[in-house]
């Protein structure tokens, strides 16, 4: 398996899947969270189309203050990933609604530890 | 311009017995906005397989996550661990674990069609569709022991071995089975009034499938060349006969035509593990404590199925993440939706063949 991975600040995660991304090209798999206490460290997964095991990953980490980029300028489909991000994570992701995943009366934030 | 009207679908419908709920804005006949809602039943399950279960235990539990493929995400997980792990399984546990990973495609994709010829009205077809697929039923469950639920493979191997017995009766099934599908798939390519009802309605372009990263049958109805099981290597499919299925035309008829065509390559990998089946152990021990992270790709039924796992050397790992096909073509379906008549909506949307216990798991 081939993981060429780049860990970047997050505000410049927009930019980095901007100069390799093209959609003919690359599939967009999910963005990831891993709560790391304080912050979440998140992880942008692709994958290049007819290629065996080959995956690119962009990391950044943010903090629960931090306002996470979206990506949905450079991959549409990019909102629903996202808006998970919001509800699981309570994450402020730049223009995702709360509330898709999560009844509103049920735990907030379920994947944030302690 | 008509009268803007409100059509809520979901959260429970006849046309999908899942809580998915759509809410279209119309004029006259046409969609001309939707709004989506998935959150009716979050289990918490990546919560509780990295809080409340160990590894050697997640397995079990995200079988739970679905019903139909339930092998697909046992498979996910215990990929990912064995990688992480460095075990090496053998041979004879990847051919079975091959063998009910398709027979599992079979019956997902049986159902699915199934289902939509239900929706446009073709209630013989349905329960002919759901009449053979109970023949893939009967397999799994003289394979696994159980007929949905299987709890087959494990880290490591597979739980259960292959009985000559039981492999008599699997072929007499499985050539039955051959027959029935063959039947199927000529019934879902030429029946005039299901190419009448579905040629042309709700078309995935190539370009669109790319553009909203659209997975698994939808996808290769549309002429996108993507497929987990020639991208990335969890399985022997190359040893036992796997073809990837690509047609163009991207509509409801592509796409079911698609998983009648699958089910028939399916069937024919499925012999070929019967003929092949290497002899030897079907499960190792596994020892030690995960550490690191790992993720992996495996084709489920509906699509692409993505795991990822992170251990830092316990017993309960830090991250047990899941992404399912159907959380992936949701987008696709929504920008779909905006100018179609509503009336092709349900048929539409169970094309997709979405399935909510996995997308809310």
């Amino acid at each position: 398996m081939v993981v060429d991975e780049v860990k970047v600040p997050l505000r410049d995660v927009r930019r980095t899947i901007k100069e390799f991304y093209n959609p003919q090209e690359w599939h967009f798999i999910t963005v990831n969270g891993v709560d790391l206490g304080g912050k979440v460290e998140l992880k942008w997964f692709f994958t290049r189309y007819g290629e065996e095991e080959y995956f690119k990953v962009v990391t950044a980490e943010a903090s629960y203050e931090d306002e996470v980029p979206t990506i949905t300028y450079l991959i549409p489909s990019a909102w629903i990933s996202e808006w998970e991000l919001a509800d699981l994570f309570g994450l402020n992701v730049e223009g995702a609604k709360k509330g898709l995943f999560l009844d509103p009366e049920s735990p907030q934030a379920p994947l944030r530890r302690g | 311009m008509g009268k803007r009207i409100t059509v809520p679908f979901g959260s429970q419908h006849v046309a999908l017995p899942e809580p998915v709920r759509f809410v279209f804005q119309t004029e006259n006949e046409k969609i001309v906005d939707v709004e989506v809602d998935v959150g009716y039943v979050h289990r918490g399950i990546e919560k509780a397989c990295a809080t409340k279960f160990k590894y050697m235990q997640v397995g079990y539990v995200v079988a739970r996550v679905c019903g139909l493929c339930a092998i697909s995400h046992t498979l996910g997980y215990v990929t990912a661990l064995e990688r992480l792990m460095g075990v090496e399984v053998p041979k004879r546990a990847l051919y079975l674990r091959l063998l009910v990973s398709e027979l599992d495609r079979i019956h997902s994709h049986l159902l699915a069609m199934g289902h939509t010829a239900e929706v446009a009205g073709y209630e013989n077809l349905f329960m002919q569709t759901f009449r053979h697929r109970e023949l893939v039923m009967e397999m799994l469950e003289l394979l696994t022991g159980n007929r949905v639920q299987f709890d087959f493979a494990c880290p490591g191997g597979v739980n259960r071995d292959l009985t000559p017995e039981v492999e008599k009766v699997l072929r007499e099934k499985l050539k039955l089975l051959e027959e029935k599908a063959l039947w199927l798939k000529d019934v879902y390519e030429n029946d005039f009034s299901l190419a009448l009802r579905w040629k042309g309605i709700g078309v995935v372009t190539e370009k669109m499938a790319k553009e909203m990263n659209v997975v698994g049958p939808p996808a290769r109805a549309a002429g996108l060349k993507t497929d987990a099981r020639a991208e990335f290597n969890y399985l022997p499919f190359k040893e036992v006969g796997y073809k990837m299925v690509v047609l163009k035309g991207g509509s409801i008829y592509e796409r079911n035509l698609l998983r009648a065509l699958e089910v028939l390559n399916s069937i024919q990998m499925c012999w070929n593990v019967l003929d092949g089946l290497p002899e030897g152990e079907i499960k190792v021990p596994v020892k030690g404590l995960p550490e690191g992270e790992m993720f992996v790709r495996i084709e489920a039924p509906r699509g692409e199925l993505f795991y990822y796992i992170r251990g830092s050397q316990k017993l309960v790992l830090d991250r047990v993440r899941i992404r399912v096909p159907t959380f992936s073509n949701i987008p696709v379906m929504k920008e779909l939706f905006v100018g179609m008549d509503y009336a092709d909506v349900p048929a539409t949307v169970i094309s997709f063949d979405p399935c909510l216990s996995c997308t809310a798991r």
